[in-house]
Formats: C-alpha cells, structure tokens, sequence
C-alpha cells in the first residue's frame, strides 16, 4: 500500500465508522475535533485503527498524533 | 481453576448477594475466563431463569476480575470498576438455574486507563451473551 492508498483508507474508515463527511479530513485537521472523539471514542479509533492497519498506536505516541497528518506519517512508518 | 468463592473477593470489590462470578479459570496479560453457576437464590434470577442485567453484571464483574488481577499481584486491593460504555452487545439465551455459564475476556486495547474488552458467554457450549465493553478502575 503506497501513502496515497494509505490516506484514502485511514480516511475511509474514520469517516464511516465516526459519521462525518469524508471531505472534512484534511491534512491539517485536528483528529480529536474533526471527528468529534471524546476520551471514550478515542479508545474506538484506537482499536478501529489497530484492526484495520495492524498497528497499535501507542499511549506515549497518541499525545504527538493531533492531527491526519501525523496519522497518516505514524502508519506509513509501521505499516 | 485459580480463584474459587470468597477468594474472588481479592480481585473485585463486590460482595455477596451482588457477586456474579464464583470461579476463575484462566487470566493473563491479555484476557480471563470466569465461570457462575446460576443457583436459585440468585437475585438476578426471575420465573427460573437468570435475567439480563445479570448476565451484564456478570461480564462486568468477569472484566473486573481481568482488570483486578494486576492490583492483586501488586498486593493492593480491588478498586472499583466503571463500565464506561457497552456496545454491540447480544443476550440470546437466558441461562435457566443450574446453569454454568463460562465466558471469556479478550483485552480489545487499552487508551489512557480506560480498557475497550470484547466478552463471550457460553452455557453448554452455546453462546448466551456477548458484548464489547469499556470500563476503567477508579484510583484510590
């Protein structure tokens, strides 16, 4: 899977599984607050994330993945 | 078998009549199984059958019993538990009394204290009841 590939899915997958507007995720856009994630939902889009890439984002690690963009940096190196 | 009886109550905080989990069979880093025999005087049991909110309160207290093992190795005791949050949960079989019910703990993943934990039920080798639940310890 290229990185293209990568953002296309990472997008998907969020977008249907959080209910928003695929066209919201951008780059730049703060992941907690574009997908409206309190501290339970996050616990869902760790595990959503972990199913689908394979890759558990760890708890030291989350606090540094705020926006797509640094998702999307954090998978390609662990996919 | 590794817990039996009143030696669960080193694992969680609850106590009888509110009990739901009377054998431990298994737990490590990453799950438990738990058993209950559902007997008569069961307060979760009406028209001979044990009702719902049982079986919820016997996998909250089986993810307890996962969660409490950790304090209990430590040498601390139980804390209280929250379910945060329970999802995609089926109750397909209402175990009648005498049933053994012998559910599993798979650990889904773990963010910030709160555990996302997936929980199957079986009496008979049937499955009764399974859930995703989220629950957190309350620290002292």
């Amino acid at each position: 899977m290229n990185k293209n590939e990568l953002i296309a899915k990472v997008n998907s997958v969020l977008a249907e599984e959080f209910e928003v507007e695929e066209s919201i995720i951008t780059p730049e856009a703060n992941i907690k607050q574009t997908l409206q994630l309190d501290s339970l939902s996050l616990v869902d889009m760790v595990a959503l994330i972990e199913s689908e890439f394979g890759v558990k984002i760890q708890p030291a690690d989350l606090a540094q993945v705020k926006t797509f963009d640094a998702l999307y940096d954090y998978l390609a190196e662990r996919v | 078998m590794i817990f039996c009886g009143e030696e669960i109550y080193q694992l969680i905080p609850q106590r009888p009549p509110i009990v739901m989990v009377d054998v431990v069979w298994f737990v490590s880093d990453t799950g438990a199984e738990t058993g209950l025999t559902v007997l008569p005087d069961n307060i979760f049991v009406r028209d001979g059958v044990f009702r719902e909110p049982g079986l919820i309160e016997h996998i909250a207290q089986s993810a307890a019993v996962y969660a409490g093992y950790g304090t209990f190795v430590r040498g601390e005791k139980p804390k209280l538990g929250f379910i945060g949050e329970i999802k995609d949960c089926e109750l397909l079989i209402l175990p009648p009394v005498g049933s053994e019910l012998h559910t599993e703990i798979q650990l889904v993943t773990e963010v910030g204290g709160i555990r996302l934990i997936r929980a199957e039920v079986r009496v008979n080798e049937k499955v009764a009841a399974s859930c995703q639940m989220k629950i957190f310890l309350k620290d002292d």
